[in-house]
């Protein structure tokens, strides 16, 4: 044997064969103990209801790696805890593969076909990137232990805002105790790991290739040095290696065996739900299948695989609790709550022999595990907690979805239950007579064409609010004239349109989503045209993503982006600049559900504006309130509203003059809350269409409006 | 046993209505309508009765079936189909091009009509209908079929089945009545007695598979002569609408408006301007 090939690792070294096969019968054991988790695991998701994926499963593959290895989605908005979980991530991962290749020659290769890898310069090598992995894992582990200890970030804090103080899961203490177990075994086996090393090298002081190789494993070796200082001699190494190899290897198995049984599962639920994600999840929601009895989620196992696999995925690193706007005004929802509830409710059913009766499966109600109404109808669809959640679980389809059950059993605020009553004896929410739908336009100087009756190129799609609520009329008929200004040839469906259904669907409504998705396909399919344009995001998105699964497929654009379009055209021009400071809200519906987050930050700068962001800009704004149908209820009286706090985080930035909204709806949320607020006078509210109109002086067949 | 629902499709005005020719009522394309606000809480009402009588708790209890009748042509089948989709178990439906004209006494005669046939236990009906206001129908039926009656009722306990019910009838000026009545009897029933439930549009769309019956004035043993004109005790001789107020707005920033309303004081005292 060469120099070079004595080399490796020490195994079983002065081992007795019983006490190797002892460690072999309890490995096996452990591995029984991990799959038969795995199996009541993966039966429990069985039980749910069935799904089919799209997509491809290769570029799912791709785009799950590229998550786990980037860690781009754990590092969002917390890049410290990010990059800690990073270090834990990748020690782990080293470590284990480090462990997985001794198996790999020891128990397979070299028995079977006499293959032998794992010495010389690989040992070494290995050797040296799994002792700096250990060094990144136990970093990553103590900055995690800091934050939970010290830091205490409040979106870790478990209290609930659904739950009172003395209800059985108000707190969950035993979350916490969880957390830290799983942080201090971990800490355990990686500390041990480097003990034994050490104690392995005093035990083989005398043998030239174990001593004189040391510094490969340079923790191990700093700690034997140590530990020969403190007079530890080479017998005493050996006593303290084999009792240490028994700790660390049974307490490694013990980890192992408990992954499914665990929130150590979320190595595997975590991947397995990125993997199955959906892209568009809020943005699209599901039908109702023709053949389902009962519509939504009345039972637990009417959430499908998928959707039972998203509970498990959930780490409860708490960013969508912190990115809900209802749970920020102290609503009763936490998102967070909602996915870990139905998460204990599917364990204590699911997980046992036998699905018990159906009377036990019903997730709505106050028990532990349950879904009270108030939760569910707090929920905004504003889609932040899905789209900040690293491990892809989709809350807002879960809500919704439960929300069907409760709209079909007609258990939802009177108001509400009035309001889709009027949309559906009327179409829109206002309660206004069809005929009066394009009313608005009367007042202009030109008519806009009918859409119905002569070909157009670009259809607008007005929308309830921009049509009906007054102020917005104002917004609405100046977009009128910016298009008649501009030369374009464009018409509107007048009575022909309905609501768009967006945020009926949103509600939960889906029977009457269909009416109106299917009464306003046939409109559009009555005209001629090339594209359609709205100033209204909640329309954009449920034309752009949701009409096309009710055979709407239409190209459509919101007014930024078609504006962006006219001005780089030359067909409209800035000719008074607008020297103001001004901050832009993302309305949700064109910026997080389409990523519409450049084109009216093109127009601000176009316009001359001074842009300053919120906090909270983009990917993170903060709904104003009125989405997922909460406009038609009426909040708390005395709580704080969305938009109030909203206001009042743009109230901060100094020497503010105006907030730019875009969109008919937050027109009337903002301009509510500056006043309530107490804030008007010190800026206005404006939808970005007025500032265009201010910029770009009226051609003379237009002065007479502007 | 049976409750007998008598409900009602009754029309909006849309913007810009006008008068049909003939000055009698509003042009039939300028009309929305919805079934009857008061309609919604008395089948509502027989809806919660048939409920609890179908509790586990309750097994003793009749079944309760609720049937909803109405006089009307066929566009009323829509208002009929939320009615099954919020509960009732069969929908009648009588008409007849006769019976166009006909005021709340003949329409009352027609009810009754159907009420001999189906035999109830109890009629309902609603206090009145938000269009014509008569609030005459339940209370003529009543008189019809020699059943008591108690009008504008704002609680109920009854036991399917029961020989009498117990009810409280809302007087004017606070007051309330607690009344004890013989079945079978006719009750009209106030808004508020209970919170309608919301028709999902599943359950209206569904609702839609269930069928209609539709029948005519001989299949309850009327003929032409009872319904109509002929059989009302009232007809209508035209429909108008009043002369506009003179209210008018004040335009204008506070010290115009101030001028504004001195001349029109002065305008009024006869005053010089």
């Amino acid at each position: 044997m060469s120099r070079a090939d004595a080399v490796t690792r020490i195994l079983f070294e002065a081992f007795p064969t019983a006490e190797v096969r002892l460690f072999y019968g309890i490995a096996y054991a452990a591995i029984a103990v991990f799959l038969w988790g795995v199996y009541v695991q993966v039966r429990k998701y069985r039980r749910g209801a069935p799904l089919r994926l799209e997509g491809g499963l290769g570029g799912r593959v791709a785009d799950m790696t590229a998550k786990v290895l980037s860690h781009r989605t754990v590092q969002r908005r917390d890049p410290a805890a990010g990059g800690a979980h990073r270090l834990i991530f990748y020690g782990f991962l080293l470590l284990f593969l480090g462990t997985a290749t001794i198996t790999l020659q020891y128990d397979i290769l070299e028995p079977l076909f006499g293959i032998r890898f794992w010495q010389g310069w690989f040992y070494l090598l290995f050797s040296l990137v799994l002792d700096i992995a250990g060094v990144a894992l136990l970093g990553g582990l103590l900055y995690m232990m800091y934050r939970r200890g010290w830091l205490k970030p409040p979106k870790l804090d478990y209290a609930r805002p659904d739950r009172s103080p003395g209800d059985a899961d108000f707190e969950r203490p035993q979350y916490r105790r969880e957390d830290w177990a799983f942080l201090w075994v971990l800490l355990v086996i990686g500390f041990t790991g480097y003990l034994l090393e050490a104690a392995r090298l005093v035990w083989l002081h005398d043998r030239q290739e174990v001593w004189d190789t040391r510094w490969w494993s340079p923790v191990g070796a700093a700690i034997a040095a140590l530990l020969e200082a403190g007079g530890l001699g080479m017998h005493g190494g050996g006593v303290l290696r084999l009792g240490l190899w028994w700790f660390h290897g049974l307490l490694a198995l013990a980890f192992i065996a408990l992954i499914p049984y665990s929130k150590v599962k979320h190595i595997f639920t975590a991947a397995a739900s990125l993997l199955v994600r959906d892209p568009r999840a809020a943005q699209r929601l599901a039908r109702v299948p023709e053949s389902a009895a009962a519509p939504g989620i009345a039972k637990i196992t009417d959430l499908n695989w998928k959707q039972l696999l998203n509970l498990d995925a959930c780490t409860k690193c708490g960013r969508c609790h912190e990115a809900c706007p209802a749970r920020a005004v102290g609503a009763p929802l936490s998102p967070r709550d909602v996915i870990l509830s139905l998460r204990e409710f599917a364990r204590t059913t699911l997980e046992s022999g036998a699905v018990p009766q159906a009377a036990e499966l019903d997730v709505h109600g106050k028990s532990p595990g349950q879904i009270a109404q108030e939760t569910l109808w707090s929920c905004r669809t504003c889609m932040a907690c899905v789209e900040i959640c690293p491990v892809a679980v989709e809350h807002v389809p879960i809500i919704v979805q439960m929300r069907r059950k409760l709209v079909e059993d007609g258990a939802m605020d009177p108001l509400l239950a009035k309001t889709l009553q009027t949309i559906h004896k009327t179409g829109n929410s206002f309660g206004e007579s069809k005929r009066k739908r394009g009313s608005w336009s009367k007042s202009l100087p030109f008519k806009i064409k009918d859409a119905r009756k002569e070909p157009v190129q670009v259809l607008w799609f007005v929308g309830d609010y921009a049509s009906f609520d007054p102020r917005n009329q104002k917004v609405t008929q100046t977009f009128a004239t910016l298009l008649h200004q501009a030369g374009v040839d464009f018409g509107i469906l007048y009575d022909g349109e309905s609501n768009a259904g967006n945020d009926v669907r949103r509600v939960g409504e889906e029977g009457l989503y269909e009416v109106l998705a299917g009464a306003n396909i046939a409109a559009l399919e009555g005209a001629s045209f090339d594209t359609i344009v709205t100033t209204d995001p909640h329309s954009y998105n449920t034309i752009r993503n949701e009409y096309p699964d009710f055979g709407g497929r239409y190209e459509i654009q919101h007014y930024t982006s078609f504006l962006r379009q006219l001005f780089a055209a030359g067909r409209l021009q800035v000719a008074r600049p607008l020297p103001l400071r001004a901050t832009f809200h993302d309305p949700c519906h064109l910026g997080r559900f389409n990523k519409g987050y450049e084109a009216p930050r093109e127009l601000l700068k176009l316009l001359g504006c001074e842009l300053v962001e919120m906090g909270r800009c983009r990917d993170n704004s903060f709904c104003c309130g009125a989405g997922g149908g909460r406009i038609w209820i009426p909040d708390p009286v005395g709580a704080e509203k969305p938009a109030q706090n909203r206001i009042r985080e743009a109230a901060a930035i100094a020497g503010l003059d105006v907030y730019v909204v875009s969109c008919p709806k937050d027109l009337t949320m903002f301009e509510d809350a500056l006043k309530t607020t107490g804030n008007e006078g010190k800026f206005v509210v404006k939808e970005l269409i007025e500032l265009i109109r201010e910029a770009v002086p009226a051609a003379q067949s237009e002065a007479a409006l502007a | 046993m049976k409750i007998l629902v008598a409900v009602k499709q009754v029309a909006a005005l849309d913007e810009d209505f006008t008068i049909r020719a003939g000055g009698r009522d509003v042009d039939e394309d300028y009309l929305l309508h919805d079934l009857n606000e008061w309609d919604d809480y008395s089948l509502e009402e027989a809806v919660k009765i048939k409920e609890a009588a179908a509790q586990p708790a309750e097994a003793a209890a009749q079944p309760v079936e609720v049937v909803v009748v109405t006089v009307a042509p066929d566009r009323a089948d829509e208002s009929l189909r939320k009615c099954l989709a919020k509960g009732a178990d069969r929908a009648i439906r009588i008409w007849d091009e006769a019976v166009a004209g006909s005021d709340p006494i003949a329409i009352a005669r027609i009810l009754a009509a159907a009420a001999r046939q189906e035999s109830p236990a109890m009629l309902f009906a609603g206090v009145q209908s938000s269009d014509q206001a008569f609030a005459t129908t339940g209370i003529a039926a009543a008189a019809f079929l020699g059943w008591p009656h108690a009008a504008v009722v704002s609680s109920l306990a009854y036991a399917p089945g029961a020989a009498r019910a117990v009810l409280r009838r809302e007087l004017e000026g606070g007051l309330l009545q607690e009344v004890e009545i013989q079945c079978p009897a006719v009750l009209s029933i106030q808004l508020g007695i209970n919170t309608p439930r919301y028709a999902s549009l599943r359950s209206i769309k569904q609702a839609a598979a269930k069928p209609i019956e539709v029948k005519s004035l001989s299949d309850v043993g009327l003929g032409a002569a009872d319904v109509g004109e002929a059989g009302s005790a009232s007809r209508v001789r035209r429909m108008l609408i009043p002369d506009k107020g003179r209210a008018q707005l004040i335009e204008g920033d506070a010290p115009a408006q101030a001028r504004r309303l001195a001349e029109i004081i002065r305008e009024f005292k006869g005053g010089a301007p």
